[in-house]
């Protein structure tokens, strides 16, 4: 099962009712056979820019990052269900970034031309 | 003729009896003419004063990039917003960044992802990001 990270953007609302939010879209996801891993709350901040949604404009959210495995076939039902939920504002599912810091070996200096002449043929 | 012939081959005798005497002579002079020539000298190759092979022990090391060995991420917005202008929100290009090939393509990569996604401003850089240290070599007009 791929690794997926949902990047969610909620209303700014009260505690309870965030918090009620979250656990819809979090049984949501279980229903449909995911696994959380981690849930990350990354603040309530003010949007990059002016978000209309379900007939409302929105310049403050909470950001939440759900970190789940999962079969692919559940994304598009779980886009359509979020789509549908009045407080998520955002949802975007992204594969898991994998964090490697590969040996980057540095700027290997090209040899110019050579890449003028091979091409010739 | 036969006089003539007898004198060709007295000439050629005592030629090749000069040369004879010629060639020990000249051997003896090119023995002592090789630098400390001995017995125990004789395999000496050649290109033992010929300078050894190898690679250059003075290279400078490989030209990095100022992210090389840091990991890119779409949620780090205060590094993605170095790469952008302060004044329209445009990336800045690989002449300007002085980035590798591979980092750009990350950064340009995240930064579209951060604009989707909603993390990253688009028309402008983050207010609270602008005093950060500068990486960009951008020269705007004053």
């Amino acid at each position: 099962m791929p690794r997926y990270e949902l990047a969610l953007l909620l209303k700014a609302m009260q505690r309870p009712e965030m918090a009620a939010a979250l656990k819809r879209t979090i049984e949501a996801l279980m229903e449909r056979g995911a696994v959380v891993r981690n849930l990350e709350n990354l603040g309530e901040r003010s949007l990059p820019y002016k978000i209309s949604k379900h007939n409302q404009d929105h310049r403050r959210g909470g950001y939440f990052l759900v970190d789940f495995d999962g079969p692919p076939t559940i994304i598009s039902t779980l886009m359509d269900h979020l789509g549908r939920d009045v407080d998520v504002i955002r949802p975007t599912f992204i594969k898991h970034p994998v964090s490697k810091t590969e040996e980057c070996s540095g700027i290997i200096p090209v040899n110019y031309e050579d890449k003028l002449y091979t091409k010739k043929k | 003729m036969a006089a003539a012939l007898v004198v060709s081959s007295r000439g050629w005798g005592k030629l090749r009896q000069i040369l004879a005497a010629g060639k020990g002579a000249g051997a003896s002079c090119a023995v002592l003419w090789r630098r400390g020539c001995s017995s125990q000298q004789e395999h000496v190759s050649h290109n033992e004063d010929l300078p050894i092979q190898m690679e250059n022990p003075y290279k400078d090391p490989p030209k990095r990039c100022v992210l090389c060995g840091i990991n890119v991420d779409y949620k780090n917005v205060q590094l993605l917003s170095q790469f952008v202008s302060p004044y329209t929100g445009r990336i800045y290009g690989r002449h300007i960044t002085g980035l590798c090939g591979k980092k750009q393509k990350e950064i340009s990569k995240a930064i579209k992802r951060a604009h989707v996604i909603g993390f990253m401003p688009v028309v402008y850089k983050d207010p609270t990001f602008l005093n950060d240290p500068k990486i960009c070599d951008i020269r705007h007009p004053e």
